[in-house]
């Protein structure tokens, strides 16, 4: 039964607010407990989602894009057990739901990431400018990808010609039958475009051609997808590392 | 336009789909019948979701995610406790709200936001008014106080928080509180 006898209407109201999404912090957090704990409060909880059920109904229906299954079947693909096993560069993934979704949002992460990135980025584009890289031709847009620890992980040069290509700076560990897909994101409607296919982290060209000049913050990144590269046209598997570019000075 | 026949309201609470029935085969590791719960309900779910975060792309997320949450956890799913619609609309308002208030986005990830692509932004009463002539909840609602009322509405149906809802009707969030929490025990007593 209630908690608190005594108040039988902040129980009530504890249970309306929680289904209506109204509660935070340590509020939050009982009522979730509550509802695992407590038949009454269950219960009552249960109550309050049918009557405001009826809302859920009111939304417009709104057909979603036709790849959207697929991405689930994907994502569920993904962490079945007998999926090969996770890359090493990839541990703090390999224990998440939902890989690709949860780096994606790991706050944390990409602020490290961010603080990490901007000062590996200005060595090595103060490398690539002053060592023995700069005898090369030289680029004239520079993206470093990062990986997950913040580590700088690949090096993508575009170049004056429009052609471009990705060093990479760390090896990976690429699981039977997967490979590494490269994208990038020109247009932000157009979502990302695959530029570059590869079996292990070695320097490739990438296919630009189709794709309009590189320009600052374009974002790089690469992903880990079934042979012959992702099914659906866009990143399905776990990002290895990712970055933006900057003008080369 | 591929919308499927999911013209009234009430023909979403369809009753020739048993959810409860594919939630347990889904807890099998029938992956069929999730595939025929999604063709059943991702319509009505996307648009659950949409009214909350506005964005196709982020309301899209919640729906996959949401899937695949149902999908993983569907032995979880007590019939015993509760119905199997409430459960997996639970799970998706959940997700969506999570997406909209504790995982604010970093830039990269705006960079992958379609532009223009936010859906139109309904007014509170019409849900309100695309609630069942007929049915209680709509006639409990309409004894609320208009801004009592939107109030709720905004909460429920767009996701805002106390503050939120404070700042747009211009009260202390104190008032605000007390004004969702007045509004939800009069609603209960009314749907009794």
């Amino acid at each position: 039964m209630s908690p608190d006898p005594h108040a039988p209407n902040r129980f009530e109201g504890l249970a309306a607010e929680h289904v209506m999404g109204l509660l935070e912090g340590e509020e939050a957090r009982r009522a979730e407990r509550l509802e695992q704990e407590d038949p009454g409060f269950a219960a009552a909880v249960e109550r309050w989602r049918l009557r405001f059920g009826e809302l859920d109904a009111t939304a417009p229906a709104h057909a979603p894009p036709p790849d959207l299954l697929a991405r689930i079947s994907a994502t569920l693909d993904a962490a079945e057990p007998e999926a090969p096993p996770q890359p090493e560069s990839a541990p703090a993934r390999a224990a998440r739901p939902a890989p690709l979704a949860a780096l994606w949002r790991s706050l944390g992460f990409w602020r490290a990431t961010g603080l990490a990135g901007a000062a590996a980025s200005l060595l090595l584009v103060i490398g690539i400018a002053f060592g023995p890289l700069g005898r090369l031709p030289q680029p004239q847009m520079v993206a470093v990808l990062i990986g997950p620890q913040g580590e700088p992980a690949a090096l993508v040069n575009a170049f004056a010609d429009g052609t471009a290509d990705l060093i990479p700076l760390r090896t990976i560990a690429v699981p039977e039958g997967r490979v590494l897909e490269v994208w990038t994101l020109w247009d932000p409607a157009r979502g990302p475009v695959s530029i570059g296919l590869s079996n292990e982290a070695r320097r490739i060209r990438l296919d630009l051609k189709n794709l309009p000049r590189t320009a600052p913050n374009q974002l790089f990144e690469i992903t880990l997808e079934p042979q012959g590269g992702s099914p659906i046209g866009r990143p399905t598997g776990p990002i290895l590392m990712k970055g933006t570019t900057s003008v080369a000075l | 336009m591929e919308q499927r026949t999911h013209e009234s309201g009430a023909a979403a609470g369809e009753a020739g789909f048993d959810v409860a029935a594919t939630l347990a085969a889904c807890a099998g590791g029938d992956r069929t019948a999730l595939h025929r719960l999604y063709e059943a309900e991702a319509d009505r779910m996307l648009g659950v979701a949409r009214r909350i975060l506005k964005r196709d792309a982020l309301a899209e997320e919640a729906v996959h995610d949401s899937f695949v949450l149902i999908f993983r956890q569907a032995a979880r799913f007590d019939p015993a406790r509760g119905s199997g619609r409430t459960w997996i609309y639970a799970i998706l308002r959940n997700r969506a709200l999570n997406i909209l208030r504790g995982e604010k986005r970093t830039d990269f990830v705006d960079d992958y936001e379609p532009f223009g692509l936010e859906a139109e932004d309904e007014s509170p009463e019409a849900a309100l008014v695309r609630l069942s002539e007929s049915g209680r909840l709509r006639a409990c609602l309409e004894r609320l106080e208009a801004p009592r009322r939107t109030a709720i509405l905004l909460a429920y149906v767009n996701g805002l928080t106390h503050g939120e809802l404070a700042g747009r009707f211009g009260v202390p969030l104190g008032t605000m509180k007390s004004w969702i929490r007045r509004s939800l025990l009069s609603l209960r007593e009314c749907l009794a």
